[in-house]
């Protein structure tokens, strides 16, 4: 079947939906972009409703972790590597692009192995890669601190913030009545999470990222839902298999334990972080600086926490378009392409003119 | 040979000579090519139009052109978006010091033969040299004047709500070229510059019809660009469908890859053309006979509602406004 055949099938189903008002949610922040890139959401029926959950790395990263980097910049004169995105989300005070107005160094990199690379050429400086990312990119953090300590490199420390999805689902369960779950984060825990899942009651499908994917994936939620039974469905399987990759997941647990972790409008959710274990405390930015406990304070006309929990569009936060565009932005989620705010601003058309 | 441009080349003494002699009259001259300080040319009929532009593309040598051919083809190009014919153009050169002789002969011999595609002249030129490291290999600066179809203007403020929108060729072509051939991604791809002269289209297009309310060559900012322009200054809403614009299948792979959307990249050999929606299939037919714009067709319609948007049909048939890049754009493109 052509993807276009697929498309007006799953179309059909979808538009035929009349059953009791049901709320999705899709985590993963490439999801995010493509429903909103697509104009997914005005093809649903009204009562079918998507929410954009805490999939994007960016968005769900508290202020207090700006506010550490900013400080290791400024206080410590650390070099801070970071993926380009977090240089403008603000923090507390400001972003580290202010910092590096008052002198920081925040240099972009594409992947930790470069951030290590920075801190060979530069021996004199202690550089920090701002670790974040969820399963897809745990992993390259981990090999930088393997191959920093293989190759003795005393000048490379990485502030974490990763986090994985399991215990977050868990924690949003009850805000959606079936999870579109991510393509990418998949190849690497595998389905026996989401079988664990279902075992608990929660349904979802894992799909991929065209056009014909969401939709399919959305035509077999409308379709099972109504059934009652609590479901899940690999609809991914030429990507997704059910091991994952344990390769990667042994890597990521010789270096790395879970901790308590704060997600951006959600609060702490038990045992959804990971740290480096205190074998390699000499990579862990926190504890090689001596970084104080630092508590963030987000913009107070900020609604990003209702925004990533789903219980308001991104347009109905009063500095949505105003005081928070993408090349002005106040909260995170209108800083990644990847933030429901931002792709809303940049595709929907129920915004006003602006 | 590995001869190579000198300061001397530019301070006006033998070399100079040597220079113009050997290169730009050889290959440039024709029978208003000047060897005093202006050209003196005979007068058409009736309104001229004007316009100047600077090539500082980076790679100077990329798959399907050079700078040279882009120095002509951006202002002819200009040119025929007013329907005007191209008649005279001057360039001026600001070469690195070093440059190589061959190479620049290689820019030179590329105008030349985008001139003589086009029907037009160069009648006057400049050559400077600058040190090197105080240019990028060879800057090229033409202004060209034409002489306007009568009956003909086309304009950015003259999109009328039911018109269609088409676009002469695939998109995003020439963006995609430069950006592979600068290499920084490390992405293999058959993609080649759409860069040409589109001033024979346009007369056979203006030929069939002199209604035809706006004419746009998509460079810089590509057509996504062009249409903003185009619903902005008419105060219209342009509504497209995504599955019509043309896209060839390897700057839709490499953009898939990036995340960049064709719409956004600079086509140097692609207009958009809008006229009432009763022209196009005499239109698009003019502009099909033409290698250059075979692949013409119509991507969407100017809209009433939506003033100053451009709302776009997606794939799936789903609706959304045609998003605006942010950042920084690929600079140094043409």
């Amino acid at each position: 079947m052509s993807a276009r055949d697929v498309i007006q099938r799953a179309l059909g189903v979808i538009r035929r939906y009349d059953g009791p008002p049901v709320r999705i949610m899709e985590v993963c922040g490439t999801h995010t972009h493509e429903i909103f890139r697509l104009g997914i959401r005005g093809l649903l029926p009204n009562q079918v409703r998507l929410i954009s959950g805490p999939g994007c790395p960016v968005c769900v990263t508290p202020v207090g972790y700006i506010d550490e980097a900013i400080w290791l910049a400024l206080e410590k004169g650390c070099v801070i590597a970071t993926f380009g995105d977090l240089i403008r989300v603000p923090g507390t005070e400001m972003s580290l692009a202010d910092a590096r107005a008052r002198g920081a160094r925040v240099e972009t990199v594409y992947s930790p192995l470069d951030a290590l690379k920075l801190a060979k050429e530069e021996p004199d400086r202690e550089v920090v890669f701002l670790s974040v990312g969820f399963e897809t990119t745990t992993p390259s953090s981990v090999i930088s601190v393997r191959n920093a300590e293989e190759q003795g490199v005393r000048n490379y420390t990485i502030l974490t913030a990763n986090k994985t999805m399991d215990n977050a689902y868990r924690a949003l369960k009850g805000s959606a009545d079936a999870f579109l779950y991510p393509g990418h984060v998949s190849t690497m825990t595998g389905t026996a999470i989401y079988r664990e899942l279902l075992e608990e009651g929660v349904s979802g499908v894992v799909t991929g990222f065209t056009g014909a994917e969401l939709l399919s994936a959305l035509a077999v939620i409308l379709r099972r839902l109504p059934e009652g039974k609590p479901f899940f469905v690999n609809a991914y399987p030429r990507v997704v298999t059910d091991e994952g990759s344990p390769a990667s997941r042994d890597l990521v647990r010789r270096f790395m334990e879970p901790v308590d972790s704060e997600w951006r409008g959600i609060g702490v959710i038990p045992d959804s972080g990971l740290q480096l274990r205190e074998a390699y405390a000499a990579f862990d930015a926190r504890k090689k600086h001596d970084v104080p406990p630092i508590r963030g304070r987000a913009n107070p006309g900020c609604h990003c926490g209702e925004v990533l929990r789903g219980s308001i569009r991104p347009d109905q936060c009063p500095m949505f378009g105003r005081a928070c565009t993408p090349v002005h932005p106040a909260g995170a989620c209108m800083v990644s392409s990847e933030g429901a705010c931002a792709a809303f601003y940049k595709y929907d058309l129920r915004q006003e003119q602006q | 040979m590995n001869e190579r441009i000198t300061l001397a080349h530019g301070a006006g003494g033998i070399q100079t000579s040597q220079l113009i002699g050997g290169l730009f009259e050889k290959y440039l001259g024709g029978p208003h090519f000047t060897k005093d300080d202006a050209a003196v040319l005979p007068s058409p009929q009736g309104q001229l139009a004007m316009s100047t532009d600077g090539f500082i593309v980076s790679p100077a040598f990329f798959p399907g052109g050079n700078v040279g051919k882009l120095s002509i083809c951006g202002t002819v190009n200009d040119l025929a978006c007013m329907g005007a014919k191209p008649l005279y153009l001057t360039c001026s050169f600001i070469i690195e010091e070093g440059f190589l002789y061959d190479d620049l002969e290689r820019v030179v011999a590329a105008m030349a033969e985008t001139v003589n595609r086009v029907g037009c002249e160069i009648v006057a030129g400049d050559t400077k040299v600058a040190g090197k490291g105080q240019a990028d290999g060879v800057f090229i600066t033409t202004t060209g004047v034409g002489a306007l179809t009568p009956g003909a203007a086309p304009a950015g403020s003259r999109a009328r709500p039911g018109d269609a929108v088409l676009v002469t060729g695939d998109v995003g072509r020439h963006g995609c070229t430069i950006l592979l051939a600068r290499n920084s991604f490390g992405i293999d791809a058959d993609v080649t510059s759409d860069c040409a002269p589109l001033w024979a289209p346009v007369r056979d297009m203006l030929a069939v019809t002199k209604d035809i309310h706006v004419i746009r060559d998509a460079t810089r900012g590509g057509v996504g660009t062009v249409l903003y322009e185009v619903a902005g200054e008419s105060q219209v809403g342009i509504r497209l469908r995504r599955a019509d614009v043309p896209v060839k299948d390897e700057v839709r792979g490499v953009t898939g890859m990036l995340g960049l959307d064709p719409l956004y990249l600079a086509c140097e050999g692609c207009m958009v053309v809008i006229c009432p929606q009763e022209k196009v299939p005499a239109v698009l037919e003019a502009l099909r006979r033409h290698p250059e714009t075979k692949d013409a067709a119509q991507i969407g319609t100017v809209t009433e509602e939506q003033k100053g948007r451009v709302v776009v049909e997606t794939e799936v048939g789903g609706e959304t406004l045609l998003s605006r890049p942010t950042g920084e754009l690929l600079p140094r493109i043409c």
